[in-house]
C-alpha cells in the first residue's frame, strides 16, 4: 500500500534529515578554545534589544550600553566621580554679570559703574574674583532665536537696554546678585520699567512673550559661562574631524522640539552656544545652573550626518518630501567618535562593533564587542557557562554559587539607586511626624537586606547615592525598636483597641500599602513591611498593581497611601524634581508631597553653588533635614552584581613598551567596566595573575 | 457557488470592521501609555510628556486616533513608537523568522500524529496504544517552559552544541551547506518543542477519528469483502476519517502570525511573538494593533479556506 509506505517513510526520512543536521554544528569546544579570534571579542549578553542608537534620542539602558562605545561626550566621570576630560581637553568656567541701570534713577549709570568698581572685598566677598568692570552704551538686542514645533525660528522681539554695566568674573559667585543689591540699595530699581524695554515687531503670542521675559529679563543677570578646549585629534568614525561645530549641532538637535529629545530638560538652561573657533566652544547660561557643566558626557553628534542637508540627502533617497533626526537612518548605523565602530544591528539579536583603529586615546584591545540578546536569564548562564558569551545580567544567587570557583572573578558594587517606602504627606496619618517615625521605627531594615536581596544591599538613611560625596555619614539610621514606636502612636493620640489594633477617636490606623506587580523584590518588602506593621497594631492592606496603571492613576494622580518604589539616581545633586515643593502637582515627581521651606531653599542653593565644598556642605545638611522629616523609610540601596571569566585581564603597555598585565579591580565607585578598552582575555590563566 | 463565496466574503469583511473597532477601543482603554512617555523619569519633564503626547496624536478623541490609524495601517506610513521604524518592515521581517518554525513545526505535528494515532487505532487496547496514550498526555500537560529547560540543558550537557538563536553565533566563513545545516539543527529542537503539544492532541484526535469510521457497517463490508487489512484501513477508513481535518488545516493558518513567546524567548529566537510581547510591555499600540488586525484577517481567511475545501473535499455538500 503505497499510503501505508508514505506514512511511515515521510516522517522516518524528516527525523533522519533533522537529526543529521546536528552532524555539521559546531561545538562549544570549536567555537571558544578551538578559535583563536574568540579571545580578542568581548561577548556580553542582555536581556533586552536595544531601541533607538542616538544618544539625544535613546532613554533605555540597552541603548545607552552601546551608546557608551560608539560615542563620546565632552567629559565624563572618573573612578572617584570627579569630571575627566575626553573630547573636551580642558575647560574654564567663568560667569558673566549684567546689571540694567535705571534711567528713572537720580543716579547716573557713571556713578553706578563706580560704585561696583569700588565695592571693597572684605564686605562683599563675591567681588574677589572680579577681573572687569565695564560700562555697556545703551543698545537694542534681538531676542534668540526660539524653538517651535516647526524648528528654530527668529523670535520678532527686540529688548531696548538701557547702560548697562557688565562684570566679568574669573569664576561663579552665587552670592554676586545679592551683593549688588546691597550696594546699590532697595530703591535703586524702584519705577523701573522692566517690561517696557521690550519691544515686538510682529504679532507674538502673549504667552510666548511672557516666557521670553522670564526667561531673558532681569535687572541682574548671571550668566555662567563655560569654555569648552576641544582635542585636536578626535575624528569621526568615518574621518571627519570632530570640531565645536559638532557640540554646537549636538545641542540644537536636543533642543529642536521636532526630535522630542528626552534630555531637552537637561540643556533648557544654555542661552547660548557660541563656536569661537574650530576647537574652542562657549556655552552661556541663562542662569546659575550647576548640574550643567554634567550634561556634556552626552555623546556629540556628527553634523555632516545629520544636518539639514543630509536629511534632506536621505528624504530623497527615500523617496520621503522630509525626514527628521528621529526617522533618519543614523540611529540603526549611528556615527560617533568613541572607542567602538558600529558595524552591524540585527533586531533582536545582536549589535556587533569593532574597535576604532584611530581612536584618540589608541584603540582598545579587544578588536570586537557584540551585545546578543538572549532574553531568558536560564539561556544566557548557560551560554556563559559554555563560553560563548564573557559576561550577561548575573543575580547574585547566580553570583554565589560561583564564588570560589577559581575559572570565575566576580564584582559587586553599590548602585546608584535606592528603595523606600513613601508616604502621601497630604493624607492623614502620614501628615504626623510621629506616625511616620513610628512606622519606620516598626521596620527590622538590616534583616530585609539579609534575607530579600541576599545581602546585596546596604541601608541609608537619605536621598543621596551613598558613594557620592553628598551623601551625609554622619546621620543615623532609624533603629527597630517596636516598643518605642508604640510609645510614638500613644503620643500622637492613638488608643489601643482590645482587637490589638490602634484606634484615634472612631477611627481606626489603616492605610493601604501598594507597589507595581512585576518586580519580585518589591513584594516580598510589601509582605513584610505588612506583617511588620502589623505586629505593632496597624491594620494594613497591601496591593500589588500594574505598571503603567501604578504610574498613571496612584503615583500620577496622588490616589495612594503608602507605596514601596525605587529611585534611580545621577551622580549630580540635583535634586529639584523629587523633592522641591514646586513639584508637588499631578504627574510631578515629588508625589508624597513633601514641603519643607528649609528643604526647598537647600535645594536652590546646591543648584546654583558652583564650589563642590560648599554644595557637599549643603547636600549633608538637605539630607539631614529630609531625614528628620521621613517622608520616605529610606530602605537600602541595590548592589549590582557581575562576573567574568577569570582569563579576563587588564593589559597595559608601559613607557617603555613593555606589555603589563594586572587583574581588573573594581573602582571605588564600583564601576568594574571603566577600564574597559584595556581588558583582554588571556589564552590561558597565568600564575602571575593567581588571586590567591 | 460564486454567491456562495461573495456572501461569505461580504460577512467577513463586515466581522472584520467590528473586530478592528473593537480591538482598538480594547487597546486604548486599557490603562497605561506608552513607555516613552514615562512620567515617572526624571528626563520627562511634563511639557515633553505632552509633546510627545501630541506628536503621537494621543491628546486627540478617540474616533479621531481610529481613523488616523488605520489611515496609516493601509497607506503603510505606521511607524512604532518605540524605535521610528515602519511597522510593516518590522513584522516583515519577523514574520520570515517565525516562517521556518511554523512551516517544521508543522510538518512534524502533521506527519508524525498520523501514523501514531493510525497505528495505536489498529492496535486498539495494545500496549502499545496504552503507552501511547500516557506519553500524549504527558505532553499535553507538561508546561513548555519547563520541558524547554530540560531539553536545553539535557542537549547542552550531553551534545555540547548551541541551541539557542536562529544559527551558531560567530560561523560566518564556511560553507553555504554548512550554515544551512546550521540553521536546520538551530530549528529542530525549538520546532520539536512547539510540536509535542500538537503531536499529543492530533494523535488522539486522528485515534478518534479512526475509531469512529471503523465502528461503521460499510467497513463490515470492506472486511466481508474479503479485502486486505491494508486496504480496509488505508483505502477505506481512513478516507472518510480525514474529512475533519480539513477543517483543522484551515485553522492552523492564524497560527503563522501567533508564534510563541515562551519558546522564542527562552531560545532567543527573533520571532513574531517576542515582537508582539514586548509590544505589549512596551506599550507600542501601532505595532500591537497591526498584529491584531493581521491576525483577525488570518483567522477570517482560514475560516474561508476550510469553508472552500470542504466544498470540495466532501461529496455530500454541494451548492
Amino acid at each position: 500500500m503505497l499510503v501505508k509506505r508514505l506514512l511511515i517513510l515521510v516522517p522516518l526520512i524528516l527525523v533522519v534529515f533533522l537529526a543529521q543536521s546536528y552532524l555539521w554544528v559546531p561545538s562549544y569546544e570549536e567555537q571558544t578554545k578551538g578559535n583563536p579570534a574568540r579571545l580578542t571579542r568581548y561577548i556580553t549578553g542582555s536581556i533586552g534589544d536595544a531601541a533607538i542608537l542616538n544618544p539625544i534620542l535613546s532613554s533605555d539602558s540597552a541603548s545607552a550600553e552601546i551608546e557608551n562605545l560608539v560615542f563620546e561626550g565632552l567629559l565624563d566621570r572618573d573612578k572617584d566621580l570627579n569630571l575627566r576630560p575626553r573630547v573636551a581637553e580642558s575647560w574654564e568656567i567663568e560667569e558673566k554679570a549684567y546689571v540694567l541701570t535705571n534711567p528713572n534713577s537720580s543716579r547716573k549709570p557713571e556713578d553706578v559703574l563706580s560704585v561696583l568698581k569700588e565695592a571693597r572685598k572684605e564686605r562683599f566677598p563675591s567681588f574677589g574674583s572680579v577681573k572687569e568692570v565695564r560700562l555697556l552704551p545703551p543698545e537694542s538686542v534681538n531676542c534668540p532665536p526660539v524653538y517651535t514645533k516647526e524648528g528654530k525660528r527668529p523670535s520678532n522681539c527686540v529688548i531696548h537696554y538701557p547702560h548697562r554695566i557688565m562684570i566679568s568674573l574669573s569664576k561663579v559667585e552665587p552670592e554676586l546678585t545679592k551683593e549688588i543689591e546691597e550696594l546699590l540699595g532697595e530703591d535703586f530699581f524702584k519705577d523701573f520699567d522692566l517690561d517696557g524695554i521690550v519691544s515686538v515687531e510682529s504679532e507674538v503670542r502673549g504667552e510666548f512673550l511672557q516666557r521670553m521675559k522670564d526667561e531673558f529679563l532681569s535687572l541682574i543677570e548671571e550668566n555662567p559661562v563655560i569654555t569648552f578646549h576641544l582635542r585636536k585629534d578626535v575624528y569621526f568614525h568615518d574621518g571627519h574631524a570632530l570640531t565645536a561645530e559638532d557640540v554646537k549641532f549636538t545641542y540644537e538637535a536636543i533642543m529642536d522640539p521636532k526630535n522630542l529629545s528626552p534630555r531637552a530638560a537637561d540643556f533648557e538652561p544654555v542661552k547660548d552656544v557660541e563656536v569661537v573657533d574650530e576647537h574652542t566652544v562657549r556655552i552661556t547660561y541663562k542662569r546659575l545652573y550647576s548640574p550643567a557643566i554634567g550634561t556634556w558626557g552626552i555623546g556629540i553628534l556628527p553634523k555632516h550626518l545629520l544636518d539639514k542637508k543630509a536629511l534632506e540627502e536621505e528624504a530623497r533617497r527615500k523617496g520621503k518630501e522630509s525626514i527628521s533626526i528621529r526617522e533618519s537612518d543614523f540611529n540603526r548605523s549611528p556615527v560617533g567618535s568613541g572607542p567602538f565602530v558600529f558595524v552591524e544591528w540585527k533586531a533582536d539579536q545582536y549589535i556587533k562593533l569593532k574597535r576604532f583603529e584611530r581612536y584618540w586615546e589608541g584603540a582598545p584591545n579587544y578588536h570586537e564587542y557584540v551585545f546578543r540578546v538572549i532574553p531568558d536569564p536560564l539561556t544566557q548562564e548557560m551560554e556563559f557557562y559554555s563560553g560563548t558569551i564573557d559576561s550577561y545580567s548575573v543575580l547574585p544567587h547566580q553570583v554565589e554559587r560561583l564564588r570560589n570557583d577559581p575559572n570565575f572573578q566576580n564584582f559587586s558594587g553599590r548602585s546608584f539607586g535606592y528603595t523606600y517606602v513613601g508616604f502621601n504627606l497630604q493624607r492623614e496619618p502620614f501628615n504626623d511626624i510621629r506616625v511616620r517615625k513610628a512606622l519606620a521605627m516598626a521596620i527590622d531594615v538590616e534583616k530585609i537586606i539579609k534575607y530579600v536581596v541576599y545581602g546585596q544591599g546596604e541601608r541609608i538613611t537619605g536621598p543621596f547615592p551613598i558613594q557620592t560625596p553628598y551623601y551625609n555619614h554622619d546621620v543615623n539610621p532609624v533603629p527597630y525598636d517596636p516598643k518605642r514606636a508604640v510609645e510614638l502612636l500613644m503620643e500622637a493620640g492613638y488608643e489601643r483597641q482590645p482587637d490589638g489594633f490602634f484606634k484615634k477617636g472612631d477611627k481606626r490606623l489603616a492605610f493601604t500599602l501598594i507597589t507595581n506587580s512585576g518586580n519580585d523584590i518589591r513584594k516580598a518588602i510589601l509582605a513584610i513591611v505588612q506583617d511588620y506593621w502589623r505586629a505593632i497594631g496597624v491594620d494594613v492592606r497591601t496591593d500589588l498593581v500594574e505598571w503603567s496603571v501604578f504610574v498613571q492613576e496612584k503615583v500620577g494622580k496622588r490616589d495612594f497611601d503608602a507605596l514601596i518604589l525605587g529611585w534611580m539616581m545621577g551622580v549630580e545633586p540635583d535634586l529639584y524634581q523629587i523633592w522641591h515643593s514646586s513639584q508637588t502637582g499631578p504627574f510631578q515627581l515629588n508625589f508624597v508631597g513633601f514641603k519643607n521651606p528649609l528643604a526647598d531653599e537647600l535645594i536652590l542653593k546646591i543648584r546654583k553653588e558652583y564650589d563642590e565644598e560648599k554644595r557637599i556642605e549643603y547636600c549633608h545638611r538637605l539630607h539631614e533635614v529630609i531625614a528628620q522629616e521621613q517622608p520616605y523609610i529610606f530602605l537600602y540601596c541595590p548592589r549590582w552584581t557581575a562576573l567574568l571569566d577569570s582569563r579576563i585581564v587588564i593589559m597595559e603597555r608601559s613607557e617603555d613598551g613593555k606589555i603589563q598585565y594586572r587583574n581588573i579591580t573594581p573602582s571605588k565607585t564600583g564601576n568594574y567596566m571603566y577600564d574597559f578598552n584595556k581588558w583582554i582575555k588571556l589564552r590561558e590563566k597565568s600564575l602571575l595573575l593567581d588571586r590567591g | 457557488m460564486v454567491k456562495f463565496i461573495s456572501k461569505n466574503l461580504y460577512q467577513r469583511a463586515i466581522t472584520l470592521f467590528f473586530v478592528s473597532i473593537v480591538s482598538f477601543l480594547v487597546i486604548y482603554l486599557a490603562p497605561g501609555k506608552p513607555t516613552q512617555v514615562d512620567p515617572l523619569n526624571p528626563k520627562f519633564t511634563p511639557e515633553l510628556v505632552e509633546r510627545m503626547r501630541k506628536e503621537f496624536n494621543l491628546d486627540k478623541p478617540i474616533y479621531i486616533q481610529y481613523l488616523l490609524f488605520y489611515n496609516d495601517l493601509f497607506s503603510g506610513k505606521l511607524k512604532s513608537w518605540k524605535d521610528n521604524q515602519s511597522v510593516m518592515k518590522k513584522i516583515r521581517d519577523r514574520f520570515l523568522n517565525s516562517l521556518p518554525l511554523f512551516i517544521l513545526g508543522t510538518l512534524i505535528t502533521w506527519t508524525i500524529s498520523f501514523p501514531i494515532g493510525i497505528y495505536s487505532a489498529i492496535k486498539r487496547g495494545s500496549f502499545v496504544d496504552k503507552t501511547v496514550s500516557l506519553l500524549s498526555y504527558f505532553f499535553i500537560s507538561i508546561p513548555g517552559f519547563f520541558f524547554a529547560y530540560i531539553l536545553i540543558v539535557f542537549v547542552v550537557k550531553v551534545f555540547e552544541v548551541p541551541v539557542i538563536g536562529m544559527n551558531t553565533f560567530g560561523l560566518e566563513e564556511t560553507s553555504l551547506l554548512t550554515i544551512f545545516m546550521d540553521r536546520v539543527w538551530h530549528l529542530v529542537i525549538p520546532s520539536f518543542l512547539g510540536a509535542t503539544g500538537g503531536i499529543a492532541i492530533l494523535s488522539r484526535y486522528v485515534r478518534s477519528q479512526m475509531l469512529e469510521v471503523l465502528d461503521n457497517e460499510y467497513i463490515r463490508t470492506a472486511w466481508a469483502k474479503g479485502l486486505s487489512p491494508d486496504e480496509v484501513y488505508y483505502r477505506h477508513a481512513l478516507r472518510n476519517a480525514l474529512l475533519p481535518f480539513i477543517t483543522m488545516f484551515g485553522m492552523i493558518i492564524p497560527g503563522l502570525i501567533g508564534g510563541s513567546v515562551i519558546i522564542e524567548s527562552i531560545f532567543s529566537w527573533p520571532g513574531l511573538g517576542r515582537l508582539a510581547y514586548e509590544a505589549i510591555m512596551a506599550r507600542d499600540y501601532p505595532v500591537v494593533l497591526t498584529l491584531n488586525f493581521i491576525s483577525a484577517c488570518l483567522v477570517l481567511l482560514g475560516t474561508f479556506l476550510s469553508d472552500i475545501l470542504y466544498l470540495f473535499a466532501d461529496p455530500r455538500i454541494r451548492l
